[in-house]
């Protein structure tokens, strides 16, 4: 028996197979949480967020069309947490290349982070993304191309680039 | 290149990604630059973390209110006609999700736009192989539990996904080989385990097969398995069944046969 | 006809001996019955969602027998057939306790069943649409007619005989034997990924087989063909390891 690929299950989905969604669930939810968590720093808020996600995914199923499927996804959760982070600094100015940092001071963080997290935490947050898409969730450059709007060759250059700097962070605190 | 300096190749090359003669030029440069030698080995570092970070586990909340929504969109669907919207409806989609779902609709359907442009006819992907993996294996291991001897034969032919099976999907197919009732599904577990024989795990489970499985068919299987291998432990359960009074005539002369061929 | 006039007579017997009369009972929340014998089964379909055991016993025995209990090795009868009849759970276990007379038991077609011959009894079903499994475990032979699968069967020194209606694309069959034939029959236009082997017999088909290429070279052994018939599909297994396989096609 073949694996169907996420593709061809969410064309079904699409078609009104709502069970299948339940696969897709199965399948990605897990990375998206991690995506999210490793993002934000905060457990509770990236499972509110994944639920997000799916949700939109049940919601708006009809409007997949084609495309990877993954690309598709990552592109929800990363606006879900975009959109999040706009409505709570609501007040400060520049929302479109809004700043967010998981831990607003390091002293008072609640959650236990790893020495990893620490230094992507170091990271802005688009650097920070890149590198937790295609190190965690081994987003290949094409599709990391696809989801944030640039082509493949300079994505290599930029994660390379921020590899660099992440670990020159890294072994400064170690 | 006048600056060979190869440290933009370093995340490439510890990925293994790196054409094969960029690679060897890369590491001709790595044994004569102590520099970017250093810089290898920081990177190292910092990508041993990467494979060591802990993966944070979501809890049962989250699977539990996904098909709870994913029954009430199946419900709703169902009933076109209904006059009112159910009430829980609202249950788990919280007033964050109203608030932005319109917002994000928006963003999302531009990005879906130009995702759905820049699609490439490349339909499989070979993305998140690791993870898509694991989905597989839960399905494997939880096929392999099921009543019905079809599906768990299904379940055992899952193995054909895995060409590195971890130690769960192995246990998982010893045990069948080991206890399952139905002698069809044993078979089809030795079948799976048998391009495994170099695993221990697999070894011992054919030994232990062997002094206790009754089906010829799979006595004269594992038999010529374990003499292919030469494996030794298994010249006493062999003789063993040689002794025996109602072990069949053709696994003696299997056994008989084979027992010179283990050295 | 012929059902008619047992009906008649075991109702006529029935109304003075009640241990004369068939056994019935319902099959409400069923999903497997699992039926185990010494001696022959045969199944046959009837359209009822209940499981029924005709009363086959010789009147010889029964004179003898009578007032008295049979005692099995599985358990005692508690059915006046000479059967042992228990639910577990989703299952319905039925035992058939005596060694020698055989057992006729009816299904509903659609019923899952799991048929097990544990010394020289031959299993004979037709018209089942399920899932069915059938172990002899010792000397029986297995005849499956109409199957629609999955089947998966089993036997040791007796031969297996499946004919398919029509071959259910969700889950595989596997029919395996050890010393003697395996004889299945599939509609002409069946998709299926086929493994046949044997170790010291041979293999028979009239399908046009297209074999599994490795670097262009097909495989031509005789001892395991791996092939699809009509573009590949379900995965169908078959395997004798001293007898011989013939797939025919209908």
């Amino acid at each position: 028996m073949k694996e169907l690929s996420d593709e061809m299950i969410m064309q079904k989905v699409a078609l009104g197979n709502l069970d299948l969604l339940k696969v897709l669930f199965d399948r990605h939810h897990k990375h998206i949480y991690n995506f999210l968590y490793k993002m934000s720093g905060d457990s509770m808020l990236s499972e509110d967020l994944t639920q997000d996600v799916f949700y939109k995914l049940i919601k708006y199923r009809s409007s997949y069309k084609n495309g990877s499927f993954l690309s598709w996804l990552f592109t929800i959760a990363r606006n879900n947490l975009k959109t999040h982070f706009t409505r709570n600094h609501r007040n400060h100015d520049d929302i479109d290349v809004l700043e967010f940092q998981p831990v607003e001071n390091g002293e008072t963080e609640k959650e236990d982070y790893s020495h990893l997290q620490n230094a992507l935490n170091k990271l802005d947050s688009a650097d920070r993304e890149l590198i937790i898409l295609n190190r965690f969730q081994e987003v290949k450059y094409e599709e990391l191309a696809e989801i944030i709007g640039s082509t493949p060759g300079a994505v290599k250059t930029r994660v390379c680039r921020v590899l660099k700097k992440l670990k020159n962070i890294y072994l400064e605190n170690i | 290149m006048k600056n060979n300096h190869v440290s933009d190749l370093l995340p490439e090359y510890l990925d293994n990604t790196l054409s094969d003669s960029v690679k060897q030029k890369t590491e001709q440069h790595l044994a004569n630059c102590i520099q970017c030698k250093l810089e290898l080995d920081e990177m190292k570092l910092l990508f041993n973390a990467f494979k060591n970070d802990a993966i944070t586990v979501p809890s049962d909340r989250l699977s539990a209110k996904f098909e709870a929504a994913l029954n009430q969109e199946k419900s709703a669907t169902a009933k076109v006609v209904s006059i009112a919207p159910k009430k829980e409806k609202s249950n788990w989609a919280s007033n964050l999700l109203k608030v932005a779902a319109s917002i994000a609709l928006l963003v999302t359907s531009f990005q879906i736009g130009r995702v759905i442009q820049s699609q490439k006819n490349n339909q499989e992907l070979v993305v998140l192989q690791d993870e898509t993996l694991q989905f597989k294996q839960a399905a494997m291991l939880s096929l392999m539990e099921n009543q019905s001897a079809s599906k768990r034969i299904q379940g055992v032919n899952y193995i054909e996904e895995f060409p590195n099976p971890d130690e769960a999907i192995v246990k998982a197919l010893t045990d069948r080989l080991l206890n399952d009732e139905n002698d069809n599904v044993r078979l089809n577990a030795f079948e799976a385990l048998s391009n495994f024989t170099a695993s221990e795990t697999v070894k011992t489970a054919f030994i232990k097969t062997l002094e206790k499985e009754k089906n010829p068919s799979i006595q004269v299987a594992i038999i010529q398995a374990l003499v292919k291998i030469q494996e030794k432990k298994a010249i006493a359960p062999m003789q063993k069944l040689l002794e025996q009074e109602d072990t069949q005539p053709f696994i003696k002369k299997e056994i008989t046969e084979g027992l010179p061929k283990i050295i | 006809m012929k059902q008619l006039t047992l009906i008649l007579f075991a109702l006529a017997i029935g109304t003075s001996a009640k241990s004369q009369s068939d056994y019935t009972k319902s099959l409400s929340g069923i999903e497997w019955v699992k039926i185990e014998s010494k001696s022959d089964i045969i199944l046959k379909t009837h359209t009822t969602d209940e499981l029924l055991i005709k009363n086959s016993r010789s009147s010889e025995v029964s004179q003898r027998a009578k007032g008295l209990r049979l005692i099995g090795e599985g358990g005692s009868d508690n059915t006046d057939v000479g059967f042992y009849v228990v639910q577990d759970g989703n299952t319905l276990i039925v035992k058939n306790l005596r060694k020698n007379d055989e057992g006729e038991i009816y299904l509903p077609k659609d019923q899952n069943v799991s048929v097990k011959s544990t010394w020289n009894g031959d299993i004979e079903m037709s018209g089942f649409h399920g899932e069915i499994e059938a172990d002899a475990e010792l000397n029986g032979s297995i005849e499956i007619l109409d199957a629609r699968g999955p089947v998966t069967a089993n036997a040791l020194n007796g031969e297996i005989t499946v004919v398919f209606g029509k071959v259910n694309q969700d889950s595989p069959i596997s029919i395996y034997t050890t010393n003697d034939e395996v004889d299945v029959t599939l509609p002409s236009d069946t998709p299926s990924d086929l493994v046949m082997s044997t170790t010291n017999g041979d293999i028979y088909t009239d399908f046009e087989l297209t074999r599994e290429e490795k670097d262009g070279l097909k495989s031509m052994s005789g001892r395991k063909v791996k092939a699809t018939i009509n573009n590949g599909g379900v995965n169908i297994s078959l395997k004798s390891t001293n007898g011989t396989i013939y797939l025919r096609k209908k």
